[in-house]
């Protein structure tokens, strides 16, 4: 329960720019960001778990010497941190939806495109958090990337809105793709069809690719 | 019936640190067997083999049977694991600790309700089963994390120094559930620096020092082969307040008998005490240390 209240606290900055924000769809944008960096860092964030879970509580030892399998192990550890964050995202939806500007195929690739950056993300966080070993690098790294995922690139803000020269750079960030995505199917931003697809396709390589580091270094029975 | 077989096990790490080498030995059931040995002699790479937690790198191990590598799944449902320097989830009650990891072995809630109690009273941790984990003292921490392997109630329990930091009276209440658990038909393999713990509780002892295997056998047997199955002091003669103890390792009863009518014709006081296992250890490793120096 406490940390249900905790997680509509953390999202307490997002409902003040919603409330506040003037410029036309700034809003909404920032809702929309919102709801994405919520689906990352939680994912990002499983390496936390996954680290203390290794090298400090030790369960993992101890969940291996039983039925558990990896599988059900992975799973499980990662959603429960987006269990946690539901009740966040679902204000973020709830006043998405007041806002009026919306389409159930809006929402639902909106959710498509956060879900498929929270699996890739879910792979880094299983990659650090099994390779991590100590308890400072297992909190720093991840609040380092999640800067770099979610605060510097434009998610809660326009594209538009950065230099042109810088634009490239933002572009090779997955987080930025899933937010373009999102803004675009919530009609606030028109990109041509090609980089619709491209970003899809940047969402699936990258969570293929983490998913491939994460098979190569987080190991249920240690090498 | 053999439980656990270990045939020339050996295990080196990515970074090329030599942990095993050339383990062999045998757990018959209902056995507790104790792992000692200097830190990082490779006590707890074995016991993680074993557990199915670490692949080896040579040689082969089988537990209730199974190959260890070739078949881990065979093996899961029916072992626990204590592993060395695990901590509770500061957040979370013993009671909800036991009850989850005995839910994971696949019971029932009713069962799972039901064995979380009984592992509880056993264990004295029933009077704090709803304070916070952060609110226990090291001892009682401990002593849940036994209880999150004991509730599983397995063939084949692995301990990784499970005593440690409990006070003397929470050691014999964890030696008395082994005990228990071993009478109904568990194995245990147990990892621990309190020699005093190997000397009550094992019945066979594996002493590995750099990897291998210095001493295998009973701690009996151990005193026995470092020659030093009993000790006897002899005190400074009367008014010599000077004098040291003598200290002998008689290796016969003859000497025994030199020993009595030296302190007898002296008028010295001879008192015979056995030898302890720690005695036995020091010397095993020391002569495997000096064998390497040479």
């Amino acid at each position: 329960m406490l940390l249900v209240v905790i997680s509509l606290f953390s999202f307490l900055p997002v409902i003040f720019i919603f409330v506040f924000a003037t410029a036309p769809g700034a809003a909404i944008q920032s809702l929309i960001g919102a709801i994405v960096l919520t689906f990352s860092f939680t994912g990002l964030f499983a390496s936390q778990s996954v680290y203390f879970n290794k090298q400090w509580f030790r369960f993992q030892d101890m969940l291996v010497a039983s039925r558990v399998s990896p599988a059900s192990y992975a799973v499980g550890l990662s959603v429960s941190g987006l269990v946690v964050a539901l009740p966040g995202v679902l204000v973020a939806l709830a006043l998405l939806l007041l806002s009026g500007s919306w389409t159930a195929v809006g929402v639902l690739l909106l959710l498509a495109t956060s879900l498929l950056m929270w699996i890739g993300l879910v792979f880094v966080g299983f990659a650090i958090g099994a390779t991590t070993k100590n308890a400072r690098r297992a909190n720093s790294i991840p609040q380092v990337l999640s800067i770099a995922l979610g605060f510097l690139p434009p998610v809660y803000y326009p594209l538009s809105i950065l230099p042109a020269i810088a634009q490239p750079f933002a572009m090779l960030i997955p987080t930025t793709h899933a937010a373009q995505l999102a803004k675009y199917y919530f009609g606030l931003i028109m990109i041509p069809g090609w980089q619709v697809a491209l970003g899809w396709a940047y969402l699936l390589g990258f969570a293929a690719l983490m998913g491939f580091l994460a098979s190569r270094r987080a190991h249920w029975v240690d090498p | 019936m053999e439980v656990v077989r270990v045939e020339g096990l050996g295990k080196t790490y990515p970074g090329g640190t030599k942990a095993l080498e050339g383990v062999s030995f045998s757990i018959q059931k209902g056995e507790i067997f104790c792992l000692l040995g200097r830190n990082g002699a490779g006590k707890t790479t074995l016991l993680r083999i074993l557990a199915t937690q670490l692949k080896p790198t040579v040689g082969r191990a089988f537990v209730l049977g199974h190959d260890v590598l070739q078949d881990p799944k065979a093996i899961r449902p029916h072992i626990a694991v204590v592993p060395q320097e695990a901590r509770p989830q500061m957040m979370l009650s013993p009671y909800d600790h036991i009850l989850y990891f005995c839910l994971i072995r696949g019971r029932s809630r009713s069962e799972a309700r039901e064995r979380t109690r009984k592992v509880m009273e056993d264990l004295g941790l029933w009077e704090h089963r709803d304070k916070l984990a952060s609110d226990l003292s090291g001892g009682l921490r401990q002593r849940l994390i036994i209880a999150m392997a004991l509730v599983a109630d397995p063939d084949v329990l692995f301990l990784d120094e499970p005593t440690i930091g409990l006070d003397p009276l929470g050691r014999r209440s964890v030696w008395h559930m082994l005990r228990e658990l071993t009478e109904k038909g568990a194995t245990i393999l147990l990892t621990t620096h309190y020699l005093d713990e190997a000397e009550a509780l094992a019945d066979h002892l594996l002493i590995v020092d750099k990897g291998r295997t210095a001493f295998l056998g009973t701690v009996e047997e151990a005193k026995g082969d470092t020659g030093i199955g009993m000790r006897v002091i002899v005190e400074p003669a009367a008014g010599n307040g000077s004098g040291h103890a003598e200290v002998l390792e008689p290796k016969s009863a003859e000497e025994v008998l030199a020993i009595v009518e030296r302190g007898l014709r002296e008028k010295r006081k001879v008192t015979f005490k056995p030898a302890s296992l720690e005695e036995a250890f020091i010397k095993i490793v020391g002569e495997s240390i000096e064998v390497e120096n040479t």
